[in-house]
């Protein structure tokens, strides 16, 4: 039989030094006795002047003997070998997206797919190595290239289900990568294959797949949005629930504001339908939802949001949303006067419009009180630190070059995905005249014109949004279409922002920039989960942070630390300077104008709350998929065993490559099985006087049996 | 057969509780101190023999010899050389025919309190030989009251050591500091020829009461030395507690406390059952010869009370009476 460590043998060296520990005289206390007549001859085996004799009675002797024996033998790690049914060079893939929580196999389906893993090791051929990759939202090694599968099974271990939507193509790539490395490489793919499409991935080596998942049953919410009410007084909640089983099921959803049980409605979903409910007058105090779906006919779950998981996945049973808080958001508007500008700014929603002359503008007028500055024509030198959208800018300014002028330019084809141009129809709109300008780096075209040149760009510079529209609309038709309002509300939506963190719910592991308050030195933020961290900026002077730690489903807060206390206010309070208004802002000419009496005003310092969603029906569509789409991505290379021919992939083919070296299977668990036993028997024997006495003690306590005549 | 006790309790000489009071005895006698209750309960006593004795001396026991005594035994012819006296003159005034009146004879008969005083005798709590002195004074108690010869020998080396004879309850304080002046024997002792010794000293049919623990490898023999001297042997075996249940454990080395021997043992439960076994057996065969020999066997532990000895254990085996 071979051993790992023959060295271990030596351990049998200690059996004459049982022996010898055996055959040393004892040393034993005088008792006086009155005579020693009864106690001759008793036992022969306690006497000590026989060794070999008392040696061949001795059980614990024996015991021990065999005890040193086996722990030497254990030592040695004994093994015996069989035929290989893995590549020398294993690459482990294991899908860990939010799928793999599904509790169609106990415990879940990442834990199944653990075991299923840790199962083929044990066709790994000796001395092969093991990397280990967790492929979730993006894929990462946990372990590279060891030999120890002590280490790779901590490794596999320490996996947990990750709530990111899972695309195998990043983990299978970077499989292929480290498969390259050597000639005789295998990936094994643990998944349960629910994938929406085939990965985008080839993989330069064979590729197996241990699928785990029985069944789709499974609901889910796709979907949360709350909208204000025009009256502005109250709030709609949109839900949208998936029933991605292939049978009818009946669910309630569950409106929570606050920690408080708001509405609950029944669902009936039928098998591969949606069904979206609508829930109005949210309180206007409540700032997050909650929406739970629970078993059909279930009683509110309660606070602590402990509900009883009615289909195979829970992380899409639960989404949270926050509620956009009221803000009045204030525009200034720099020029000289154009009638449909100023019309369709102040049909702007919960805004009010402020108006100067360029002559008027000034720093008294303190821009950067204001949520956006528009200046048409004329651009200050010095630009404010908000918003600005820019509208025909005569000259040069650092919102972008102006190198002449266009006269009556074409408009190019915009991107058909570019947010500012939803619902805007431009294929009627003509231009008389624009500024030639030249794109900035740090903005996107999203109105091309002629050779390059823009008519109109937007993106962030120095980290506050800005746009440039090279043409003033009354120089257009634009003022007289149906676009015009929507290409205003478009940019005022992108300028102005809906809040301070992001209004849509986050996809988990999605990182996200939040602005950071003047005088802050970072932001604190608290996860669902209660923990905090604090998150700082990159650069000094940044005025935002990027949080990437949105692994978790929930609401995330984010306070700022370090901020000292200083002036803040709002437009003609307190000891700034009023803003020179414009008699033409009308509030009362919006909708919402009774919103915008009763709006407090934006606390540039208040805490910034988002929403970390699934929210992905491929995600939720947990029923497995096919194997073979997998194992279709790899390939075998020229020289490379089949896979196929393992006996482990398959019962065709029991060819097995011969290069490749055996696996071992080490006999230590019924070695330490005989160490365990003998131990127990060698206690018993040791203590055979005590266990007798409890016997006897017990035996006394039992009462008689009495005879019956 | 049964025992014959022949003098009634109130023809008996009976010592005064008086004289044997504790505030008058000197302090060596305290291991034989008894309180007055217990005197007057061994007053009541008397060592019984299953058959009649010849003795020496007129006594208070039956003897086999016709003698003058008040109790009838018999008639026979009258020879020549007859007290005239012992003639029935009824029978002869109805019979004309001279018949001698018989009676039985009452002789003492003598109790030989046999104590073994070996070394190992001095073991136990509380110590063997104590118990054996105790034991020893009552039963020499109850002879004297019962106006027997009671001879004290004790044991020792290779030798028995015979104290002087005493009769008469009067005689009760040499019996007690006889008893008190018993010391354990130094070293080793051969308490088979120190039996044949004191058997060798026995002269006349009597009671032999052997107090000893028998620790000898001849025990056998020590009881068939006394058993052949015709008297009627009864033997207090007495072990102390530790003895009948050692509280022995571990890996010890027993040392013989006569011959100062080593014996290493590893003492466990097993060892222990096989000692109490090995003892059963000892004893056993001990009173299977006593039976085959006539003699009373009687195994006591030195922890038991001396009134449960008299009135329980020796009055059960027909000892006392």
């Amino acid at each position: 039989m071979p051993f790992v460590a023959p060295l271990a043998l030596l351990g049998l060296a200690f059996i004459p030094l049982v022996v010898a520990f055996y055959m040393l005289k004892l040393h034993r206390d005088d008792a006086v006795v009155p005579s020693t007549l009864l106690w001759q001859r008793l036992l022969t085996d306690v006497e000590a002047n026989a060794p070999w004799q008392r040696l061949r009675r001795s059980l614990l002797l024996l015991l021990q003997l065999l005890l040193v024996a086996i722990l030497a033998f254990l030592a040695a790690r004994p093994f015996v070998e069989r035929p290989a049914g893995l590549a020398g060079d294993l690459v482990v893939v294991i899908d860990t997206s939010a799928s793999m929580g599904a509790t169609d196999v106990a415990p879940n389906r990442l834990e199944a797919a653990k075991v299923a893993v840790l199962e083929a090791l044990r066709d790994l051929p000796g001395g092969g190595r093991v990397s280990v990759i967790a492929a979730a939202g993006s894929a990462r090694v946990v372990s590279n290239g060891t030999t120890d599968l002590g280490r790779v099974r901590q490794a596999i271990a320490s996996l947990t289900v990750s709530n990111a939507p899972g695309d195998l193509a990043d983990g299978l790539r970077l499989a292929s990568a480290l498969a390259a490395r050597a000639s005789d490489a295998e990936v094994l793919v643990a998944t349960d294959a629910a994938l929406a499409s085939t990965p985008d991935a080839r993989v330069d080596a064979p590729v197996r797949v241990l699928r785990v998942g029985r069944d789709a049953r499974n609901q889910a919410i796709v979907a949360v949005a709350v909208r204000t009410a025009p009256s502005a007084v109250t709030r709609s909640v949109f839900i949208s629930v998936a029933n991605l089983d292939l049978e009818s099921a009946q669910r309630r959803v569950e409106l929570w504001g606050d920690g408080i049980l708001l509405e609950a409605r029944d669902l009936f979903l039928e098998a591969q339908s949606r069904a979206d409910v609508s829930i109005d007058d949210v309180p206007r105090a409540v700032g997050v939802v909650e929406v739970r779906l629970v078993a059909g006919g279930a009683t509110a779950s309660g606070g602590n949001g402990a509900a009883v998981a009615p289909d195979r996945l829970a992380a899409d049973d639960q989404a949270w949303a926050i509620v956009p808080p009221d803000r009045l958001r204030r525009v200034l508007l720099v020029s000289d006067g154009d009638p449909y500008l100023h019309t369709a700014l102040s049909y702007l929603p919960s805004s009010e419009l402020y108006a100067v002359t360029p002559a008027e503008y000034g720093s008294a007028t303190h821009p950067e009180l204001f949520d956006l500055v528009i200046f048409e024509g004329k651009v200050p030198a010095e630009l404010p630190k908000t918003a600005i959208l820019a509208i025909a800018p005569a000259a040069t300014s650092p919102l972008g070059e102006v190198s002449g002028t266009l006269k009556q330019p074409g408009i190019g084809s915009p991107d058909p995905d570019e947010p500012l141009l939803r619902y805007v129809d431009l294929s009627t709109v003509h231009v008389a005249e624009a500024s030639r300008m030249t794109l900035p780096e740090w903005a996107r075209m999203v109105i091309p014109g002629p050779s390059g040149s823009p008519l109109l760009y937007a993106g962030k510079r120095a980290g506050l949004p800005a746009a440039v529209l090279a043409f003033e609309p009354r120089r257009s038709d634009l003022p007289l279409q149906v676009a015009f309002p929507l290409l205003i509300s478009n940019l005022a939506g992108e300028l102005l922002g809906g809040s301070a963190g992001p209004e849509a719910a986050v996809a988990p592991g999605t990182p996200v920039s939040l602005p950071l308050p003047n005088g802050a030195s970072g932001l604190r933020i608290s996860r669902p989960d209660g923990t905090t961290a604090d998150v700082l900026p990159a650069t000094l002077g940044a005025l935002s942070v990027t949080v990437d730690a949105t692994d978790q489903l929930g609401v995330y807060t984010a306070v700022p630390i370090g901020l000292q206390p200083g002036p803040s206010g709002s437009p003609g309070s307190g000891s700034n300077p009023l803003p020179i208004a414009s008699p033409t802002a009308r509030p009362s000419s919006s909708p919402a104008g009774s919103a915008r009496a009763s709006a407090p005003p934006l606390d540039p310092d208040a805490p910034v709350r988002f929403a970390v969603d699934l929210f992905s029906v491929t995600e939720s569509s947990i029923g497995p998929g096919s194997a073979a789409t997998i194992e279709g991505l790899g390939h075998t290379r020229a020289g490379s065993p089949d896979p196929s021919a393992s006996p482990g992939a398959g019962a065709g083919s029991t060819a097995v490559p011969t290069d490749r070296r055996p696996a071992r299977d080490e006999l230590w668990a019924p070695l330490l099985l005989i160490v365990l036993i003998l131990l127990c028997i060698e206690w018993a024997v040791y203590e055979r006087d005590g266990l007798r006495r409890i016997r006897r003690g017990i035996a006394a306590r039992l009462p008689m049996p009495r005879r019956t005549t | 057969m049964e025992p014959t006790p022949t003098t009634s309790p109130s023809t008996r000489a009976r010592p005064t509780a008086a004289l044997v009071r504790p505030d008058l005895l000197p302090s060596e006698l305290d291991p034989t101190v008894f309180d007055e209750a217990f005197l007057r309960q061994l007053e009541r006593l008397k060592l019984l023999l299953r058959q009649p004795v010849r003795g020496g001396l007129k006594g208070g026991r039956r003897s086999v010899k016709r003698g003058r005594s008040v109790e009838f035994a018999d008639y026979r012819d009258y020879v020549l050389g007859d007290d005239l006296r012992q003639l029935d003159w009824n029978v002869y005034a109805r019979l004309e025919k001279l018949f001698v009146k018989l009676f039985i004879e009452e002789e003492d008969v003598t109790v030989n309190l046999i104590v073994d005083a070996s070394a190992s005798m001095a073991a136990g709590r509380p110590d063997k030989l104590l118990f054996a002195k105790r034991a020893a004074a009552a039963l020499g108690y109850i002879g004297l009251a019962s106006e027997d010869r009671v001879q004290l020998t004790v044991l020792g080396g290779r030798l028995a050591r015979r104290r002087n004879g005493l009769r008469g309850s009067g005689r009760v304080f040499r019996l007690l500091g006889d008893l008190s002046s018993i010391v354990p024997a130094e070293g080793p002792s051969d308490l088979v020829a120190a039996a044949r010794h004191a058997a060798a000293q026995l002269h006349g049919r009597g009671l032999v009461i052997l107090i000893s623990d028998l620790l000898d490898p001849g025990a056998d023999r020590v009881i068939r030395e006394l058993a052949a001297t015709g008297s009627e042997l009864v033997i207090l075996h007495v072990l102390s507690p530790e003895e009948i249940d050692p509280l022995l454990e571990g890996d010890l080395r027993l040392v013989d406390m006569e011959t100062g021997e080593g014996l290493e043992v590893t003492v466990d439960l097993a060892t222990l059952d096989a000692y109490r076994t090995r003892l059963a057996t000892w004893r056993e065969n001990l009173a299977d010869l006593a039976a085959r020999r006539r003699a009373t066997y009687l195994p006591v532990s030195s922890d038991l009370a001396l009134a449960d000895l008299v009135f329980a254990e020796l009055r059960r085996r027909r000892v006392a009476g």
